[in-house]
């Protein structure tokens, strides 16, 4: 499980990530998030709610609610230009802390 | 299974969603999407075959209790105060400007007759830079609108402000009592050589 610094600190970029891959809304991101890291990303589900509101604030997403299949209406998310500008950023800062890492430990970091 | 079909699962999510809506940090559209995320949770929960009471109990558990979320969602949904106190120093700043404006009017009514001796060169200065009096209020204006529409307005900021602007009226003070005080001494020379 990873600490509650790291979950935090990755929160933006992987909701950045996962909205490459298309319009989304909070549940289905904490279950891709969960699904995708083998279920060590744990975040405190409600809490993703104020990020994505920021998120929102600082137009690098917007969101629209809309009737899901189900009748329920639901918030979907999506991916606006400046997101994808600070998702590249996102990228070089955590490949930078990646590759340092790696030198560092003279192997790429393992999942074990 | 008896007790399984007493629970009232629209009862106890508005309860819970009640409680978090006391808060007033926790706005109606919040309340809303934390509503969708539990419900759809809980049928997740129920495919596995759990009971509604247990599906809601986790799911709940899971989005966090009103004590987690509560000052998560107070940093994005920031009251208007810290917009109001900007309006409020902009006003009481602008009031100061006016004053010494006004103050500065003072040394033509201490003025002596035509015949008399001119205001001291200092005075006659700040008397005629009176005009300028307008730029800061207007200069602390124009930051104000800033404030309000800018897109990140969580940040508390009439702090900076509140100090920005009794700097700019300590030193506006400072010239203008001296340019007062010196016709008063000028003129209480003239009274005593008399």
């Amino acid at each position: 499980m990873l600490s509650k610094e790291l979950v935090a600190a990755s929160t933006v970029p992987l909701v950045l990530s996962v909205l490459t891959q298309g319009e989304s809304y909070g549940y289905e991101l904490i279950q891709r998030v969960r699904e995708l890291s083998g279920n060590r990303i744990e975040w405190t589900e409600g809490m993703l709610y104020p990020v994505l509101h920021w998120m929102e604030d600082e137009d690098l997403i917007e969101a629209e609610w809309r009737e899901a299949e189900t009748g329920r209406k639901r918030k979907y998310y999506r991916l606006r230009k400046e997101g994808r500008k600070a998702l590249q950023d996102e990228k070089q800062q955590w490949m930078s802390v990646h590759e340092t890492l790696a030198k560092l430990w003279n192997t790429y970091p393992s999942s074990t | 299974m008896e007790h399984v079909s007493q629970f009232d699962l629209n009862a106890a999510l508005r309860l819970w969603l009640e409680r978090l809506g006391q808060s007033p940090q926790v706005k109606v559209e919040n309340l809303k999407e934390l509503e969708s995320h539990v419900l759809d949770s809980v049928t997740q929960l129920q495919t596995k075959g759990l009971s509604s009471e247990e599906s809601f109990l986790i799911a709940t558990h899971r989005a966090g209790s009103p004590a987690q979320l509560e000052p998560e969602f107070a940093k994005v949904n920031r009251s208007p105060l810290n917009k109001i106190i900007h309006g409020l120093i902009l006003v009481v700043f602008s009031v100061g400007c006016w004053l010494l404006w006004a103050i500065l009017h003072l040394p033509n009514l201490m003025r002596p007759a035509p015949q008399g001796r001119p205001l001291p060169g200092f005075t006659q200065f700040m008397v005629g830079c009176g005009s300028y009096w307008a730029v800061p209020p207007l200069l602390a204006a124009g930051y104000c609108p800033y404030v309000w529409t800018r897109k990140h307005g969580g940040r508390s900021s009439w702090m900076g402000f509140f100090a920005a602007t009794i700097a700019i009226l300590f030193f506006l003070i400072l010239p203008t009592l001296i340019a007062i005080l010196l016709p008063m001494i000028d003129f209480m020379n003239q009274l005593v050589s008399k």
